[in-house]
């Protein structure tokens, strides 16, 4: 038990526990694990959780070791140590093995000839675990294993930490509801992969003045918590907007929102903070991907969260050095874990952070009712520390509105009618511009309108500017009229257009008079025409030019069809056919009528030489020729030129030019 | 929940209700990092920038000092990347440090190593630098001081200068206050800059930087080197310094393009510097004409160019630079940091205003109604020319003169652009006009006979935006401008804002035409004068009493 580096008390009830969990039993020889349980508990190859290696099958008593352990020269011992540290294996290199202790020239010599590093195969040597537990003092481990590693703290007081978390909560619930309200207008496409395109994550953290991570981990949070989904839009890519709970939720209070998001977030699997690095293949990682979650990080985010929760009132973790503890203490109640865990306690603490679990490196108090799954009580808790909706800005002389505090959310949509938001945050900053004031004139506001909301609405009197912005927007609003309009009548006679509107068969053409000379209607040109015919107008038709267009009934012709020779062309090309088999055949006879003993192979030094040779002379080659079929043929050619392993020569067979690889030319006789 | 006066916004802006009971000393709090963007009557924008929270650094405060007063004030929570970013952002300030070294001479030096490697890895900086001399420390080519240090803040990494000043000649200059008192904060705006080194200070027109300037010459008993905009400024500088200060008139010298006078004390225009002869400045050779030991910039915010390049060059002697406002139309308020120095004093226009220093101003934006044949014109014009056929309307002419008659025995000034219109109104109006072509001499003979009352009533062009201390005028009404520049603005109210004899209100006119690009530019400047705190109003000319 004495191996163990801790106080006997915590080790002996340790031991006891092991006991009743049957994990080890008292045999002859001591205790023993359960077979299977040293296998399951391997850190590295070969090697045990703290990195010991296994003892030899005799080990040498102690005393004799520390005998061993004391003629070492200063080198050995520390190559000894650093053995132990590197994980008890190391490569022997050109140490001999087989030396004698006096006769051991080098540190690593000295060190084998004691049997203090034992050699493997292939070049190996290992560090025997009962000489690892002499150096680290007797114990299988150098550090105290009941010493819980110590968090670094600061000073931060309760208030101060739960007014600091409220705020990122605050923060990040209004995000999450920018984002998604803004997606709902214009929502970013489904990747193939089935996550969010790199762009459009830097467009949303641009959105809500965040960096990429900090958007990530809201969109993620957002769709755990069900208030983002796909769907297909009028083209029928797949989008992400959100759902119809995401409405739902805009309803609650935001203290009810943070603690669905959060809540999301305790539970989830999700490895947001991953986003943006590369998975062991080097892709980069996209929000929203379905592979994107690992089951150990909810493990992380529990102990991280527990550990703080655990430090006394008006203590957080300290800002450089809290973080290196933090994992340190995690390690140690999960020595076995994975090696992403310092990664993943470092994404905890930030993920909590943003979104306001908590504060100032402190767990918020109403994060600690989250945690311990009362959420109403933290709704509550966190409800009393966020600002208090508010129902009025303050308007003032250089055109801009602020709101110092949320708005409430119906304010909020008219004012975002009217004005364009210039700063968000806890208050926000509305500005008025001929534009903006356009805008709610366009969706049905009347000057008088405005004036009352903005009275209304403001807790100090409407500056005069601004009542002159409205007035002078309501005036040019509308001069300029738009309409639909299928023909124009048009007549210097008011009269006679004051007849055609009030003509009893005139209702069903749609007649709306613009100017006392123009009316506009609703029928179509060719329609209108005949009908105003019936009412015994003669109309003339304009063209587009203003000038008049004089109609005249067309009798309609069909174009004479032209008798087809059908016979020449088939004629033409069966001439060339003949022609061309005629010259195949007699570049046949040629290449027939020369040697007909198959030219020897030539390499293709030798083809190149018989070629240029061919094109200086002037004089026609037979080549034998190899095509992209694999068909050899012979032809009777005059090269043109040879470059680049092409040789461009006239074919005697088509009577045409073309083109022969060199390599391919199997052989080349002159004729 | 806090009940602060302060909103701290994610997007790095704090707004500021002036209501509240702690609002002003939040402002008192806050003024040291943040820059005052815009000041309207109920809620204060203030930003914080790189710059500005470097400039609270070169004054003394930290990043603590500052993330406490954010906490301490805001109504909300501050978003926490928000205070990271203020830490980290100021934590970058003063890593490096240019010193002077007994042997080497100049050196820059860095407490954080990994900095210094990634500068010397600039290919900007390569250039600027020489041996190494240890890990820490690197020498800089002595003339390379001012490249530098614009070099560095480009990367984000801004050096703090401590390789100090050379003494220049000395000069006995001493203030002679025996018939007036250096205010308060002009006093400390001078000992705010000598404690500081270099820099610059911000007074609003009409809260007599010209002392400042003068008592910072006291500080610095040297031969002076001043930098005006043009010759009547330069004239003015001479005439308050020699009534001002133990200086007489044979000790001032002016260097202009009619005198090239090189005195203990000598004013030069940014014009004669900068003018240019077969690609040589010819006159550059002034700024070694002595051994300057102060350097005074006069409106700051309009430096050229070129004398940026040549203050690179002189960053051995100390530089004091005056200004209205840091904003530069052209964005290079980081050169200004870097080359003059960071900003060592400011006070908000509107609190000298209630200390009684620059007079309340009124402002009113007048809109005509252009006549149909005009409008027709106007509409079918080219876009370059819209601008003045809009401004130059004659309608405008009648409404000036409607004014001029409100106004009856108060000294008026009419401000145009457009050389025609300002013939125009000062046949209509019988006044005399300034403009450029008018000679200096004629010029001032004319301010001057305004100042004693002589002559009520002065068109001019925008050669009387700069500098032209106009005590007396009460009534500005403009009829056009450039392009509803912010600064002319600035520039303009401020020759209305020096304080009145009898407490009066200034007025301040705007005659824009209706639904053309002369409103639209006009909503610049409104805004300009809203954000300042000057609450305007609009009103239609066919409402004006007649």
């Amino acid at each position: 038990m004495q191996l163990v580096n801790g106080a006997p008390g915590p080790v002996g009830a340790a031991v006891e526990h092991l006991q009743d969990l049957a994990l080890v039993w008292q045999a002859t020889g001591g205790l023993r694990a359960l077979t299977g349980v040293g296998e399951a508990m391997v850190g590295g190859p070969g090697a045990g959780v703290s990195g010991l290696r296994s003892f030899s099958s005799e080990p040498a008593s102690v005393g004799d070791l520390t005998r061993r352990l004391g003629e070492l020269s200063a080198a050995a011992r520390a190559m000894l140590q650093h053995v132990d540290q590197a994980g008890g294996e190391a490569t022997a290199g050109s140490a001999r093995t087989t030396v004698s202790p006096q006769q051991a020239a080098t540190p690593a010599e000295e060190l084998i000839s004691r049997r203090l590093l034992v050699p493997r195969g292939g070049g190996q040597v290992v560090l025997p675990g009962e000489v690892a537990v002499e150096l680290r003092g007797g114990h299988t481990t150098r550090d105290a294993m009941d010493d819980v590693p110590v968090l670094a703290t600061s000073e931060r007081s309760r208030p101060v930490v739960d007014h600091a978390a409220a705020g990122a909560a605050f923060e990040a619930v209004r995000r999450v509801e920018l984002l998604l309200d803004h997606w709902g207008d214009d929502p970013p496409t489904v990747l193939r992969s089935g996550g969010l395109g790199v762009r459009d994550l830097k467009a949303a953290a641009a959105l809500v003045q965040a960096d990429e991570p900090t958007a990530a981990l809201l969109v993620e949070t957002a769709w755990g918590a069900g208030l983002l989904a796909t769907t297909a839009d009028l083209h029928g890519n797949p989008t992400w907007v959100p759902t119809d709970a995401f409405d739902a939720w805009t309803e609650l209070a935001p203290a009810r929102r943070w603690v669905a998001l959060a809540r999301t977030w305790w539970e989830s699997q999700r490895v947001p903070s991953a986003v943006g690095s590369r998975d062991s293949a080097g892709k980069t990682w996209n929000a929203l991907v379905p592979e994107l979650h690992n089951p150990w990080v909810t493990e992380s985010r529990r102990l991280t969260l527990a550990a703080l929760g655990e430090l006394p009132d008006g203590e957080v973790l300290a800002a450089g050095t809290g973080l290196p503890s933090m994992v340190a203490r995690v390690s140690w109640q999960r020595p076995r874990r994975p090696r992403l865990r310092a990664e993943q306690v470092a994404w905890a603490t930030l993920e909590a952070s943003v979104l306001g679990l908590t504060g100032l490196g402190g767990l918020a108090s109403y994060a600690a009712l989250l945690v311990a799954g009362d959420q109403d009580r933290a709704a509550d808790a966190l409800a009393t520390l966020l600002p208090e909706p508010i129902d009025h800005v303050l308007l003032q002389a250089d055109l801009t509105a602020v709101a110092p505090g949320p708005l409430e959310t119906g304010l909020a949509r008219r004012l975002q009618l009217i004005a364009d938001v210039e700063s968000r945050g806890g208050a926000t900053v509305y500005r008025f511009t001929p534009a903006s004031v356009r805008r709610g004139l366009d969706t049905g506001w009347t000057a008088v309108e405005l004036h009352g909301f903005l009275a209304g609405v403001s807790r100090t009197p409407v500056p005069q500017p601004l009542t002159y912005l409205v007035d002078d927007t309501a005036r040019t609003f509308g001069t300029v009229r738009v309409g639909h309009a299928e023909s124009f009548v048009r007549a210097d006679d008011e009269a006679a257009l004051t007849e055609l509107m009030h003509h009893p068969r005139a209702a069903g053409l749609g007649l709306r008079r613009l100017a006392p000379t123009v009316l506009i209607s609703s029928t179509p040109l060719d329609l209108l025409l005949p009908r105003l015919r019936d009412l015994g107008a003669a109309p003339a038709v304009e063209a587009e030019d203003g000038t008049l267009r004089v109609l005249r009934p067309e009798s309609r012709r069909a174009r004479t069809p032209r008798a087809r020779r059908v016979g020449a062309v088939r004629a033409a090309r069966q001439s060339v056919r003949v022609s061309q088999v005629v010259t195949a055949v007699r570049a046949g006879d040629r290449v027939a009528a020369t040697d007909p003993s198959p030219s020897a192979p030539l390499t293709a030094t030798g083809s190149l030489s018989a070629l240029r040779e061919a094109l200086e002379t002037g004089t026609s080659v037979l080549i034998s020729y190899v095509d992209n079929q694999g068909t050899s043929s012979e032809r009777i050619v005059d090269p043109i030129s040879v470059e680049g392993g092409t040789l461009v020569a006239r074919d005697h067979r088509t009577d045409a030019e073309r083109s022969f690889a060199v390599h391919r030319i199997s052989g080349v006789r002159a004729l | 929940m806090n009940d602060g006066p302060l909103i701290v916004q994610s997007d790095k802006t704090l707004l500021l209700e002036i209501d509240h009971e702690r609002a002003s000393d939040c402002r008192k709090a806050i003024a040291p990092f943040a820059e005052l963007e815009r000041s309207p009557e109920h809620i204060h924008t203030y930003r914080l920038t790189p710059l500005g929270l470097w400039n609270a650094r070169a004054a003394g405060h930290d990043a603590e000092q500052v993330v406490d007063t954010l906490l301490e004030f805001s109504r909300y929570a501050v978003p926490h990347s928000l205070l990271v970013d203020v830490a980290e952002t100021m934590a970058r300030y003063g890593r490096l440090r240019l010193e002077k070294h007994p042997v080497h001479g100049l050196t820059l030096a860095s407490t954080d190593r990994p900095v210094l490697e990634e500068v010397l890895r600039a290919k900007k900086i390569a250039g600027m630098l020489g041996a190494r001399l240890d890990e820490d420390t690197v020498v800089v080519h002595g003339s390379e001081r001012g490249n530098l240090k614009q070099a560095l803040l480009k990367l984000g990494w801004p050096a703090e200068d401590f390789a100090g000043y050379v003494d220049g000649e000395s000069h006995p200059i001493e203030l002679d206050e025996t018939e007036w008192h250096l205010r308060d904060y002009q006093r400390q705006a001078a000992e705010s800059f000598w404690h500081g080194g270099s820099g610059v200070v911000v007074l609003p027109c009409g809260a007599g930087k010209t002392l400042v300037g003068a008592a910072a010459m006291a500080h610095a008993k040297a031969t002076t080197l001043i930098l005006v905009t043009n010759t009547v400024s330069a004239r003015q500088w001479k005439d308050e310094l020699i009534r001002r200060t133990s200086l007489s008139e044979d000790e001032i010298g002016e260097y202009s393009g009619a005198m090239k006078e090189v005195k203990p004390v000598t004013i030069a225009t940014y014009q004669v510097l900068t003018l240019r002869r077969k690609g040589v400045y010819p006159h550059l050779e002034l700024l070694d004409a002595k051994d300057w030991g102060l350097i005074v910039y006069d409106e700051v915010h309009l430096l050229p160019a070129p004398i940026f390049r040549m203050t690179a060059d002189l960053q051995a002697r100390r530089r004091i630079g005056l200004t209205a406002t840091l904003i530069r139309e052209d964005g290079r308020e980081g050169d200004v940091f870097s080359l003059i120095g960071p900003k060592r004093y400011d006070a908000p226009w509107k609190d000298i205003e209630a200390q009684g220093w620059i007079a309340p101003a009124d402002c009113v934006e007048v809109r005509v109604t252009l006549p149909s044949a005009e409008r027709l014109l106007y509409a079918t014009a080219e876009p370059d020319e819209r601008y003045r056929l809009a401004a130059c309307t004659h309608h405008k002419v009648q409404v000036v003169r409607d004014l001029v008659a409100q106004h009856p025995g108060q000294p008026t000034l009419v401000i145009g652009q457009y050389l025609e219109q300002l013939d125009e109104l000062a046949a209509a109006l019988d006044a005399p006009v300034i403009k450029g072509e008018t000679p200096v001499k004629e010029r001032q003979r004319l301010f001057e006979a305004f100042r004693t009352g002589e002559v009520g009533l002065l068109v001019v062009s925008k050669v009387a935006n700069f500098s032209i201390d106009l005590p007396s005028a009460e009534i500005a009404i403009q009829v056009s401008g450039s392009f509803g520049s912010r600064q002319e603005e600035a520039q303009r109210l401020g020759r209305l804002l020096r304080p009145k004899s009898d407490g009066k209100s200034a007025h301040f006119y705007t005659i824009v035409s209706r639904d053309t690009v002369d409103a639209e530019f006009a909503q610049n400047r409104q805004r300009f004068l809203a954000e300042q705190g000057y609450a305007y109003r609009i009103v239609d000319a066919e409402d004006l009493p007649a």
